[in-house]
């Protein structure tokens, strides 16, 4: 049986053919990474130059006019807003998922999910407008109930967090879902077995087993609404501080002779807000995703 | 610890039109380990899930040692169940995972660390406390669920198939440790398989279920030799079915002429169940049965012998494969014992069923 | 042995949100129903109101009652069909650049530079930490610096040209980086669905070429991703304001703001419309995931 000559050969074969290929294949990502490091690198570098330069020379003045007056308001009005998003999306998106995960109609949960799927990603201007449409000044709404005269309006700070709900529950119910599905319900019977009673369940093993991917939402939702601009734009153009606006008037031109890179500080302190937003995430999911596989 | 008396009386279970649960008897002896056993959707989780109150029967009785628990919640029985998998919980270190039974009866911390470690040890597991479930293998988790199991005390051990999901070698030796901890705790204890070499292993008495039936309930050896029905007869271990003619109370067979044990059926025509391990087989020239198959096992070797239309199974010792090699004509004689016999079916009569053991 | 007591102690006080267990009792469940019902039914209203109302809105005249007009009016409005346009074809532009760009990148760490994943799926989801917003202020500073500085190098006609309000490239740049989270994440998921490495070694085994194997074998199973890929960019293309308005381009979303002033009906119908698109594609996308994973 000539079984010596294939084993002679099929190495030199699986060299000759791979080994070139393994040294030049890291190419292909380098179109990629060339790419982000151009068009994304380049904006932040200049974000970050931009903001320590006053009229020419380093100066860190930007940075400190960023955090005073009309600026800090807006931050921290997006702060509020955003935390009251996330919060309360936190919350209703919860017992949403909940409600849905333990129905027994099939029908009905996958009705939920694609819909939530598809409405997180509903924001921007139709969503403004579809808002405006229902409870605006002369939304379908407004004047049916006829809201207008009992002093209702919809474009201030508890009307955006209304609207803003809009795609953050959704957002939860996505987040939150695969974790309630995670929920195994031997850890429940096992937990019975143990004398537990509901409330002890959830106490002991449920909530502390949800807690990362809750907390997780939580930021998310934060991140998503504090980055959120087309949507104020559209309903509350300047009535509302948020910081999003006010980036958006300073690139329009509508800042004090000098101030101009105080749009460049804003985006900076956006931006390290957002990281921050990130890095408590990151953890929190993984967390989360090694409990509930 | 001391075990408790189980009894399930005429449990019926019906999940939207299957029937799980057909009426099931059972009694089971205060410290002794009995197997549930039989193929899937026999009812034999549900027929434990009922001891441990996840399933509530439609109708019929769970009692321990003469009390009615039927209605009592499941946080509320004295039973300490094992799952198949993934039921420790994640969130808890393996002491706190041991000791959650206690902290939920609120027993002070200390008492039920010392609690927590002192059923480490039993497992054979001190140094783990601090670790959590992921960071375990199979193997130990499942001991630490026996250790959390135990930890309330209870009087009533139950396993739901608990080594299914778990390497054949390590099933082995924790099948041997959880027979080794039941013998020296005297706690009574229900095991649900479907692996019968586990079954028979490890229990006092097997209870084969079928359609949410009893089919035959008998310590191990009883049950290998005298099984009660056909269908006992073929779910352990395998049974060869050789035609034969029967007159009174003998059976002539392969040209010998055999006792009968236990019911004899009404026609003359009938079929003789016998093991693999009782046909005696011995090479002979002039003989017309041969050996088709053979599969080295070890200590035995498997072999599948042709006699006209019929075809058999015989184990015989494994230094005799080579003079048993395929192709041998043979000669075929079955232990002189008494045999069990029942009537001729029409499914495919003389071709043994399906070998449980060789996957 | 009939009606069964619920469990005492198993009240649902505290977090009634997540008092719903397993139903498989009598008694319990039927608070829980009650509470579900109520759940679903306020959010069913919360959701939906908009949508009615919307469409309402852009059916209703003062004088004629009931009229579809808006809808007429919009393929009649000015700007409609050239926004529309500027938008699909920066979106099919985004998906060719966005998939030329990763999914050769991401099949290369795959398959043989395993170490560049960190690094690649770092670099994908940095795009989420940054919002729209700052990044547009970003590409607004360079736009306006580049001419002063670069007015005598090659890159000022690029940077015009990238401009060009007809077709402005500068958008699809932005775009793609947007879009770049969602693509790698879909096409992580398909490649991990796909156990690439053992279909490539089997091609490879069965004599395929590199060619061969990338168009034969890996594209063709997915398409399922690249799909839910397109289809994301897409979605996000049509609906991106915030960049395209800050730079002073008519797309499809700008100009549905633009015509809001003078039109609104039109405007909120065309948002209705627009919505609808959208949610069409996207669900096409998970019917069509769905069928895959129960097909195969």
């Amino acid at each position: 049986m000539t079984v010596q000559s294939p084993v002679h050969t099929a190495p030199a074969a699986a060299g000759g053919g791979s080994r070139p290929k393994k040294s030049k294949s890291w190419l292909a990502t380098v179109p990629l990474l060339a790419f982000v490091v151009l068009v994304f690198g380049v904006p932040l570098v200049i974000i970050l130059g931009g903001t320590f330069t006053r009229e020419g020379t380093l100066s860190a003045a930007n940075v400190t006019d960023s955090l005073q007056g009309a600026y800090l308001t807006a931050l921290l009005g997006s702060v509020k807003l955003s935390a009251l998003v996330a919060v309360v999306g936190a919350l209703l998106g919860t017992f949403l998922a909940q409600a849905v995960v333990t129905s027994r109609f099939r029908l009905l949960r996958e009705a939920v999910l694609t819909a939530s799927g598809v409405l997180s990603n509903f924001g921007g201007i139709p969503l403004a407008f579809a808002w405006i449409a229902t409870l605006g000044n002369s939304g379908v709404v407004t004047s049916a109930l006829g809201l207008d005269s009992a002093g209702w309006s919809l474009y201030n700070f508890w009307g955006l967090t209304l609207v803003y709900l809009y795609f953050s529950i959704p957002l939860m119910v996505v987040v939150v879902v695969p974790a309630l599905d995670g929920l195994r319900p031997q850890w429940r019977e096992a937990a019975q077995n143990n004398g537990a009673n509901t409330w002890q369940y959830w106490r002991h093993v449920g909530i502390p087993v949800l807690t990362p991917t809750l907390l997780g939402g939580v930021v998310l939702l934060f991140g998503g609404a504090f980055a959120a601009y087309a949507t104020a734009a559209a309903m509350v153009g300047g009535t509302v501080p948020l910081v999003t606006l006010q980036i958006a008037n300073a690139l329009s031109g509508n800042v004090l002779i000098g101030h101009e890179n105080v749009a460049l500080a804003l985006s900076l302190d956006m931006i390290v807000v957002a990281g921050l937003v990130m890095a408590v995430y990151l953890p929190l999911q993984r967390r989360s995703a090694r409990w509930l596989r | 610890m001391n075990g408790a008396k189980v009894e399930l009386r005429g449990l019926r279970r019906n999940f939207s039109g299957t029937t799980a649960l057909d009426g099931l008897d059972l009694t089971i002896e205060p410290g002794e380990l009995i197997a549930l056993l039989g193929p899937s959707g026999c009812g034999k989780t549900t027929a434990l899930r009922c001891v441990a109150g996840f399933e509530q029967p439609d109708e019929g009785a769970v009692l321990i040692d003469g009390a009615d628990i039927t209605r009592v919640p499941a946080n509320r029985r004295d039973a300490g169940m094992v799952f198949q998998s993934y039921s420790l919980f994640p969130n808890l270190s393996i002491r706190d995972n041991v000791a959650f039974g206690l902290r939920v009866r609120k027993v002070a911390a200390a008492k039920r660390h010392a609690r927590a470690q002192e059923l480490l040890e039993l497992i054979g597991l001190p140094q783990i406390g601090e670790r959590y479930p992921h960071q375990l293998s199979g193997g130990q988790q499942q001991r630490v669920a026996l250790a959390r199991a135990l930890a309330l005390e209870p009087r009533v051990l139950l396993l739901d198939e608990p080594l299914s999901a778990l390497d054949a070698k390590v099933r082995v030796t924790l099948r041997e440790e959880i027979r080794r901890l039941q013998l020296s705790l005297g706690i009574t204890t229900i095991f649900v398989t479907h692996d019968q070499e586990e079954a028979l292993s490890m229990a006092d008495r097997v209870a084969v279920l079928r359609a949410g039936r009893l089919e035959q309930v008998a310590d191990p050896a009883t049950l290998y030799d005298r099984p009660a029905t056909a269908f006992v007869a073929e779910f352990v271990g395998t049974m060869n079915r050789i035609p034969g003619k029967l007159s009174g109370r003998t059976v002539t067979v392969l040209g010998q002429d055999l006792p009968v044990e236990g019911d004899v059926p009404a026609t003359s025509d009938v079929e003789v169940l016998v093991r693999p391990e009782t046909v005696i087989v011995t090479p002979d020239p002039s003989s017309e049965a041969m050996i088709l198959v053979s599969s080295f096992r070890g200590s035995t070797s498997r072999l599948r012998v042709q006699l006209g239309d019929l075809e058999m199974l015989a184990d015989v010792p494994g230094h005799d494969t080579v003079r048993l090699a395929p192709g041998t004509r043979v000669r075929v004689e079955l232990v002189e014992r008494p045999v069990l016999v029942s009537a001729s079916s029409d499914v495919a009569a003389a071709v043994p069923v399906s070998e449980h053991d060789v996957v | 042995m009939a009606a069964l007591t619920p469990a005492g102690p198993m009240a649902p006080v505290t977090p009634p949100a997540i008092a719903a267990g397993p139903g498989g009792r009598a008694g319990r469940p039927r608070r829980i129903r009650v509470w579900r019902g109520v759940v679903l039914l306020v959010a069913a209203v919360y959701f939906l109101v908009p949508l009615i109302a919307s469409f309402t809105f852009t059916v209703k005249d003062a004088s004629k009652g009931f009229t579809l007009d808006a809808y007429g009016q919009i393929l009649s409005a000015e700007g409609f069909g050239k926004s529309l346009l500027l938008s699909l074809g920066l979106g099919v532009a985004t998906i060719v650049v966005v998939l030329l760009l990763t999914l050769p990148a991401m099949l290369a760490v795959r398959l043989s530079v395993p170490k560049l994943k960190p690094v690649l799926e770092i670099l994908c989801t940095l795009p989420l930490v940054v919002p729209p917003i700052t990044f547009v202020a970003g590409i607004t500073t360079i736009l306006q610096w580049g001419p002063d500085h670069l007015a005598d190098t090659p890159f000022f006609q690029t940077i015009i040209a990238a401009q060009n309000p007809d077709f402005p490239v500068v958008l699809v740049l932005a775009y793609v980086i947007l879009a770049l989270p969602f693509v790698y994440r879909a096409l992580d998921a398909g490649l991990g669905a796909l156990d690439a490495r053992t279909l490539v070694e089997a091609a490879r085994n069965l004599g395929a070429s590199w060619p061969h194997l990338l168009f034969r074998v890996i594209v063709p199973n997915l398409r399922s991703a690249l799909a839910s890929a397109s289809f994301l960019t897409l979605a996000l293309v049509l609906g991106e304001f915030t960049i395209a308005s800050l730079l002073h381009y008519q797309t499809f979303p700008v100009w549905i703001y633009t015509i809001s002033g003078s039109q609104a009906q039109v405007s909120v119908a065309v948002s209705v419309f627009s919505l609808l698109i959208t949610w069409l594609l996207l669900l096409v996308l998970s019917s069509a995931g769905a069928r895959q994973r129960s097909g195969s």
